[in-house]
């Protein structure tokens, strides 16, 4: 399993660093180690019984999913042949619907609020995948992970599908009924008693509802929570202008970027436009755009931090200062800040002189985790180096209501405890769960007369409310949103209610007495206003397709930071002692998706983690506390306690301590409940994201994690390269890239199509959203925690990671392993029944339904790229049946698969070529994982056509091939990675 | 010195025997002798092996091999090292009655049949564990090349059909090997059968066997082409079984040394599972003036030449990786012997090598207390080597992100114990109902003696 | 003493031993005759359906072409069930009260769609495309044997990989030209192009009809 890590002598490793003469790629504490553990692993060898029991039977997880499936009506994987089946034609045809094609249709997803374009494909009338809209701004046809996982969200057989009341069943008139009564009691007393919590709202519609209802109660109060919210950025802005502005930045235009603890690629409103345009800029062998250079100052690796030239690793309190004097160095604040004593001096006189020299192409960036003063910093320092109107845009806010989340939610609970709230709508908010330890808001729940909870799943909240009505998911309903500069969106329901829910606006509407009303048709007329087209049915439909509203995006506004905005800055934090950092997941974002198998179970980039969150500890500190991966400590922060087990993060801040948020649910469903533990427990008001005071005690017990990536040596130099842009441009030698295609034989000739794929390390950001649109398209299971521990992870996808250089700053590589298929594929010789075999455009194709499972070919595949259904993983899966991909087969017990090129896109792309006898155009054709990256890493096509995007990638001297010297030709090959770090600064 | 001399002439069977003798005292233990006591504990206890076999199989066949410790890379786990194991026992005793009779050694007819029959059960219990290890057991009749509506065939470069073939070529013949050494016993029990079961029993295995001259003509000819085919098939066999990994890309498979390092484990299991069965028999059935000091003295010393030829395998299997000079076949070697499974690596070592030099010296090889416990050892000791060298490689293949390692549930130690019971019920059976030492054999080497 | 087997013993050994080789024979043959017989095979299978739809009726009679009801079977992998409303475009006149057409009547008055039991099944791993053979030249008739004359429509060949693999190794015999290729009655003439002349016409490129991908995905 996993777990039981070999204890790592961190000093040694320190002096073997030290040793160590160039780079020297190393993927874990424990492998830099180099101990054996012997007898920790002779016990691995051979459990006594217990282990073994407790391996054999103990399968949590994985027994809960198959209980759910039970659950769920039967094995849905289960493809026995029935006796007759049968045909059943529609009695009266759809227009436009030919049976076996599939239609797509634009709408959009949101995330705290802002909208990402996205385009679903339909088989037969059900949505069954996820792609990025092109037209979007905010998307261009990338996707995010929990983007491409909505889908599964949408089919979640756990939402909630029934009204409650106080937990027993009620119908749909009894609600009606309830807020007739409720809107009439109100009514009288101006709705003096009536509170509304919503999350982030951007939605002009929602908006204009609550305004409506707001003339209607004019007593009402409108309360607003996102756990992982924008309020720093916020504050930041009041601070810096006076008041809230939303700023846009454009990636595009910054040769020089400076990312403070950024979360610019990873969860910034338009994270995934800033990806697309931040990584057109990292092309090291485009001529048109020059490489540009990118800092970081962080205290918790973020994917921008991971992609950095320059890294610089400092506790939150010390980023302040360091900022404070980079501001004052360029004149945007007080010049006494100028000789601010900070560490990593040399670096930042660097970054100082290099944001001089780059002056109105330089851009700083600061993540919503950074405090508000650092915000107001980074308008400051944009605005004395010319950004504004250059690299960042300034707009006024996207959101409705631009407020304080903490402080909303505090008066709402006030109210209740003081009795003046008679009935609470929440619509959608998790409150119970996601808010702060110290605003007792569950208690306050209790108190509430009449509490109404909108909700998807009968979560924590749900528990504490009077009615629980189901939610509509985003697809259901008709609905808008606004992306983050901006941009509308109409959102079109892609299917009906799978469980009868409800939108907010259904609900808003019965308030408002509407009694019978149509979303649609209220939406439309919105739009007729708004709109103020001529041909408003040509806006309408357009506007549908398109899945963007034309020129909706918010126009630019000048504004400049307050000359004083110094004087009003808030002291930075003190830099001694223990530090909590509370962090958003990058799967489970708030803890809303925890129930998603999908990303549950997706490798997170820097831990590998799959089912778990952490407390991540720098190297450093767990030399300092005498910690061992996986220990589990007791964290204790103003009184309250909390257990959480150790992981060592190389590239952590010393004394900090992240945890990610999301974890740890009492009610999220089979899948999620009881995953991790739960910050929000010790998280409070004030120190929502950094809390300082934090005191660490180790208690005994270790903790098993399932984490796909196994910690042993690592000697695979030659699966990473790396270069600088100066190697590169020939001041000293780039790395040669040793090939042989040394053969006894004639190679085989592939005169047609000739797929491959090239996969640029310098995007690729390590973003997930490739692996889930692999899973999303693929029909590939969900496995469980159990079973990823014992090495049965089905990804077909994966990313590695490897660390490069020091222990406690080390540069990060990702690297997206996909099949490679060989030319001289290994697997294909070994297999006794030819369920592996090579087609004709070379493409390694597997035979599930001719496989019986010897494994010889995962065994003598050099990139183990290939999985095997260990169990009926497909058939336990609790998904409904009608949400696998018809396309592709669903995988029984036994037998072996991985990563297929997508052969059901290329195959109907030939079959469409073929019957059109023309050739294939070049991006005709997308894989899953091409299709959903948002910084166009990985390049797919034909690299016969030497005019195709992938055969000039080949051609560069950047292009290499994993293991070449094994000689199995791969087409999958990747672009070496290559940083532009400042000569002036010597990195140690 | 002298003891050894002495020993080196001591008679493969004791002077005083004659046909009569041998006849009576062999056939008796079958016809005449009650069941002892120890039978039916032995028995017992390998039934109730066998009996977890069946549960493990049947719990395996219901839930998929998920319930095995086998994961990815891992994907091989104990029932490839089983089979490898289960092989290499077999060939020993073929080994013994076919190679060993061409170069007509009288010592071999002690011996023969014992190893021959272990060899039969063996070979049964390996030809188990490619089946039961297959992700789809019941399609593994994929492997034969027939015409099927698919009309496609199978894979014929890959080693794991060659080994199809060699396995199956292997346990069709050493039953017909076993059965034809069998027919003029059979013979001779049935014609001194005094109950008409018996009678019966092995007049129907004797086929009718009346010893005619023109029957013995008839039957050393069959036997003589049988054991000139038997002793390069048992070569063959083995040396493909080494060809499933030398085929293999691997890092620490990918090597031609295999066949050979395969077959001289092989053999190596092979005398030591003899020896181990043996002794305790020789001493149950009072077998001393049959099965003579000698018998035990040349097994020990082709015992002590093995292990010689083995170690030099594992010096091999040691110095390639370093003289290749590959990185991965390196760390791989390394790895087996200092990462997770060393273990392993370090039992087999004092097992299979150290231990055994014990033989060198003349009262040790003769003290068959400390013979029984080495040839245990040996047995055991080749199992731990076929389990390294299956798991090692996979668990640190060339990809450090799956480095993984193995470990196993109750499910595969339920297929290795439940086929030892397999084995050893199959070979209590064998000693109950028939000769354990060929007796017309003995009466020709009875007959040379004389005629010399 | 007394001899243990009567002499007839010899004889029961020999006819024990040459039937177990018979046995044997046998077992061999089944393997390979089996899975051809008709019981395995299927072809003639005629399931009972709502209506007694009549493709020689249809077709042959009234000369209804192909794509009148399955209409996309130029377009996409599925040849397309019609639906209820083309049932009715016709017996909303003629036939109005037949007693067989009722189920028809009654799918549309209670917009219930009709459930025809499958004549051809594939395994569920593999992905025909009906578009792409049309459209190569393959008329129905191949797969669908006479189903222009068919008053019940039954299995007419086997589905069997091998039988599929027997055209795509070798699919000029079976080619034929666009014009033809729903024609139930089709047959060779001297006008035909050749089988050569197809194959160049239609880009067929045999050697890549064999790949597992083209019907494995």
């Amino acid at each position: 399993m996993t777990a039981p890590s070999t204890p790592a002598d961190l000093p040694a490793l320190r002096r073997k660093l030290a040793q160590e003469t160039g780079p020297r790629f190393w993927r874990s504490l424990e492998e830099l180690a180099e101990t054996p553990a012997f007898l920790e692993l002779l016990q691995q060898e051979f459990p006594p019984f217990a282990a073994a029991a407790v391996q054999g039977f103990d399968r949590r997880r994985f027994l809960q999913l198959m209980a759910a499936s039970m659950a769920l009506g039967g094995l849905t994987g289960c493809q026995k042949e029935v006796e007759q089946r049968q045909l059943s034609p529609y009695v009266e045809q759809p227009p436009g619907i030919v049976p076996g094609l599939s239609r797509h249709y634009a709408t959009a997803t949101s995330l705290d609020g802002f909208g990402y374009g996205v385009i679903l494909r339909h088989e037969m009338g059900r949505p069954l995948k996820v792609e990025g809209n092109p037209d979007h701004p905010a998307s261009l046809g990338g996707s995010s992970a929990i983007g491409q996982a909505s889908i599964l969200g949408l089919y979640d057989p756990y939402r909630a599908q029934t009204i409650t009341q106080n937990g027993q069943l009620a119908s749909d008139s009894a609600l009606r009924t309830m807020l007739v009564e409720r809107a009439a009691a109100l009514g009288a007393t101006h709705g003096s008693g009536l509170r509304l919590l919503t999350g982030a709202v951007t939605s002009p519609s929602l908006a204009a509802q609550i305004d409506a209802l707001r003339k209607a109660y004019p007593q009402m109060a409108w309360h607003q929570w996102e756990a992982v919210d924008r309020d720093t950025v916020r504050d930041g802005a009041r601070l810096a202008f006076g008041r809230v502005i939303d700023t846009v930045c454009d990636f595009a235009r910054a040769d020089l970027v400076l990312g403070i603890e950024s979360d610019a690629l990873s969860a910034a409103p338009g994270h995934l436009r800033y990806a697309r345009d931040f990584a057109a800029r990292r092309r090291p062998d485009d001529a048109k755009s020059p490489m540009s250079r990118l800092y970081a100052i962080e205290s918790t690796p973020t994917l921008l931090g991971a992609k950095a030239d320059h890294r610089l690793v400092m506790k939150p309190g010390n980023i302040q200062h360091a900022l404070r004097l980079v501001a004052g160095a360029v004149k945007a604040g007080p010049s006494d800040w100028a000789n601010i004593p900070v560490p990593q001096a040399q670096e930042l006189a660097g970054l100082i002189a290099d944001l001089q020299a780059h002056r109105g192409r330089c851009l700083v960036h600061a993540g919503r985790a950074q405090p508000a003063d650092i915000h107001a910093l980074c308008h400051a320092i944009n605005h004395a180096l010319d950004g504004f109107g250059q690299t960042v845009h300034t707009i006024e806010p996207v959101e409705a209501l631009p407020t304080d989340g903490d402080t909303s939610l505090a008066e709402l609970v006030a109210d209740i405890e003081a009795g003046r709230v008679d009935t609470l709508f929440i619509l959608g908010v998790n409150a119970a769960y996601t808010a702060p330890a110290d605003i007792g808001i569950a208690a306050a729940l209790r108190l509430v007369p009449h509490s109404i909870y909108l909700g998807e799943r009968a979560d924590e909240t749900a528990e504490l409310c009077h009615w629980h009505i189901p939610a509509a998911h985003e697809y259901e309903m008709w609905s808008d949103v606004r992306a983050y500069d901006g941009t509308a969106t109409i959102q079109q329901p892609q299917v009906r209610p799978l469980y009868g829910g409800r939108s907010a606006h259904e609900i808003l509407a019965m308030l408002l007495g509407e009694a019978r009303r149509d979303d649609r048709t209220a939406l439309r007329e919105r739009w007729r206003h708004a709109s103020g087209a001529a041909d408003f049915e040509r806006f309408w439909t357009e506007a549908l397709r398109a899945g963007v509203v034309p020129n909706s995006a918010a126009a630019p506004t000048r504004v400049a930071p307050r000359p004083d905005y110094a004087t009003a800055l808030p002291p930075p934090a003190a830099t001694a002692g223990l530090s909590l950092l509370y962090r958003p997941d990058l799967g489970l974002w708030d803890g809303r998706f925890a129930d998603n198998g999908w990303l549950q179970e997706m490798a997170r980039p820097f831990t590998r983690l799959t089912w778990d969150n952490a407390a991540e500890i720098a190297p450093a500190t767990a030399e300092r506390l005498g910690l061992q991966q996986s220990d589990m400590v007791e964290l204790a922060l103003d009184g309250k306690k909390l257990r959480a087990p150790v992981w060592i993060l190389p590239g952590q801040a010393a004394e900090c301590v992240t945890l990610r948020l999301g974890y740890g649910r009492r009610r999220a469903g089979p899948v999620g409940t009881g995953v991790g533990v739960n910050a929000y427990r010790l998280r409070s008001a004030r120190n929502g994201w950094n809390a300082p005071g934090l005191a660490l005690a180790k208690v005994s017990g270790r903790h098993l994690f399932a984490s796909e990536q196994h910690e042993w040596l690592m000697h695979g130099e030659n699966l990473i390269r790396a270069t600088t842009l100066e190697q590169l441009h020939g001041k000293s030698p780039v790395p040669e890239a040793g090939t042989s295609d040394a053969s006894l034989y004639p190679g085989f000739a592939y005169d047609g199509i000739a797929w491959a794929m090239s996969i640029s390390l310098n995007s690729c950001i390590g973003c997930q959203a490739c692996v889930i649109a692999c899973q999303a398209e693929n029909n590939i299971p969900v496995v469980g925690k159990e079973e990823v521990a014992r090495g049965r992870i089905m990804h077909w996808l994966r990313i590695d990671r490897y660390y490069e250089g020091p222990l406690d700053a080390p540069a990060t590589h990702f690297q997206p392993v996909p099949c490679m298929h060989c030319e001289n594929a290994p697997c294909e010789v070994v297999c006794p029944v030819q369920a592996t075999v090579h087609d004709s455009q070379g493409l390694n194709v597997m035979v599930y339904n001719r496989c019986v499972g010897t494994r010889f070919c995962s065994n003598n595949c050099p990139y183990k790229v290939r999985r095997f259904n260990f169990f009926d993983y497909s058939g336990d899966d609790p998904r409904p049946r009608e949400s696998w991909n018809p396309e592709v087969t669903v995988r029984g017990r036994g037998v072996m698969e991985k990563c297929t090129y997508c052969i059901q896109r290329t195959r109907q792309a030939m079959i469409e070529a073929d019957k059109a006898n023309r050739p294939i155009a070049d991006g005709e054709v997308l894989t899953a994982c091409q299709q959903a990256c948002p910084t166009q890493a990985i390049v797919f096509g034909n690299k016969n056509d030497t005019a195709s995007a992938v055969a000039r990638r080949k051609a560069s001297a950047l292009d290499y091939a994993m293991l070449d010297e094994l000689n199995t030709r791969p087409r999958t090959s990747y672009e070496t990675a290559v940083r532009n770090p400042n000569p002036s600064i010597k990195t140690s | 010195m002298a003891t050894a001399e002495t020993h080196w002439r001591e008679p493969v069977i004791g002077p005083e025997q004659n046909y009569a003798t041998v006849s009576e005292h062999l056939s008796d233990l079958v016809l005449v002798q009650r069941t002892p006591l120890w039978w039916y504990a032995g028995f017992g206890v390998s039934m109730l092996l066998f009996l977890w076999l069946v549960v493990a199989a049947v719990y395996l066949l219901a839930n998929g091999i998920g319930v095995w410790g086998v994961n990815i890379p891992v994907a091989w786990g104990w029932a490839l090292a089983n089979y490898v194991w289960w092989i290499g026992i077999a060939s020993g005793g073929t080994f013994i009655s076919s190679l060993f009779y061409l170069v007509g050694a009288d010592w071999r007819n002690g011996v023969n049949r014992f190893a021959e029959s272990l060899t039969l059960f063996a070979a049964a219990a390996a030809g188990l564990m490619p089946i039961f290890h297959l992700g789809r057991q019941g399609l593994f009749y994929w492997l034969f090349p027939y015409p099927s509506v698919m009309g496609i065939w199978p894979q014929f470069r890959s080693p794991l059909l060659w080994d199809f073939f060699a396995l199956l070529c292997y346990i069709l013949n050493s039953i017909v090997f076993w059965y034809i050494g069998l027919i003029p016993d059979c013979a001779t029990l049935r014609d001194r059968a005094t109950t008409r079961r018996a009678q019966i029993f092995y007049g129907l295995l004797a086929l009718g066997w009346r010893g005619s001259a023109r029957h013995w003509r008839n039957y050393k000819i069959v036997y003589l082409v049988m054991a000139g085919f038997m002793a390069p098939m048992v070569v063959s066999v083995h040396s493909i079984v080494g060809l499933d990994f030398a085929a293999g890309i691997a890092a620490g498979w990918h090597s031609t040394q295999w066949p050979p390092y395969f077959f001289i484990g092989a053999l190596y299991s092979g005398w030591a599972s003899t020896l181990l069965l043996m002794i305790p028999i020789r001493r149950l059935y009072r077998l001393e003036r049959i099965v003579t000091e000698r018998h035990i003295e040349v097994i020990a010393k082709l015992m002590l030449a093995t292990g010689l030829m083995l170690a030099y395998c594992y010096a091999l299997e040691a110095f390639q990786p370093f003289y290749r000079g590959d990185q991965a076949e390196r760390d791989a070697y390394l790895y087996g012997a200092f990462g997770a499974h060393a273990g392993s690596f370090w039992v087999r070592n004092s097992l299979n090598i150290f231990l055994p030099q014990l033989l060198w010296i003349p009262a040790l090889r003769r003290n068959r207390v400390l013979l029984v416990l080495l040839s245990f050892g040996i047995v055991v000791g080749m199992w731990f080597e076929r389990f390294n060298f299956v798991v090692t490689a996979l668990a640190h293949d060339y990809i450090p992100s799956y480095w993984f390692t193995f470990s196993a549930t109750i499910w595969d130690e339920g297929i290795l114990y439940g086929s030892i019971g397999l084995v050893l019920a199959g070979f209590f059976l064998f000693i109950r109902l028939l000769p354990v030492v060929s007796m017309f054999e003995l009466r020709e080497v009875i007959r040379r003696k004389e005629r010399a | 003493m007394a001899a243990i087997f009567g002499p007839r013993a010899n004889f029961y050994t020999q006819i024990v031993l040459i039937s177990a080789g018979g046995v044997i024979v046998a077992l061999a043959a089944m393997i390979l005759i089996l899975p051809n017989t008709g019981y395995a095979t299927d072809i003639g299978f005629t399931p009972p359906q709502p209506v007694p739809f009549s493709h020689q009726h249809h077709v042959s009679g009234l000369g209804l072409d192909c794509r009148y009801c399955h209409t996309a079977v130029e377009q996409s992998a599925d040849a397309g069930m019609p639906p209820t409303h083309t049932c009715m475009t016709c017996h909303s006149q003629i036939w109005t009260n037949a007693a067989m057409l009722a189920p028809v009547r009654q799918s549309l008055a209670e917009k219930q769609p009709l459930h025809w039991n499958r004549v051809y099944t594939l395994p569920d791993y593999v992905y025909f495309d009906h578009s792409i053979h049309v459209a190569k030249g393959i008329g129905c008739t191949e797969c669908h044997g006479p189903i222009g004359d068919m008053p019940l429509t039954y299995k007419a060949t086997s589905l069997y990989m091998g039988w599929c693999l027997d055209c795509h190794r070798n699919p000029a015999p079976h080619l034929r030209p666009h014009e033809a290729v729903f024609d139930p009655h089709w047959h060779r003439t001297a006008s035909t192009p050749s089988p050569a002349q197809l194959m160049a016409e239609y880009h067929i490129h045999p050697a890549t009809l064999t790949d597992c991908s083209v019907c494995h995905r």
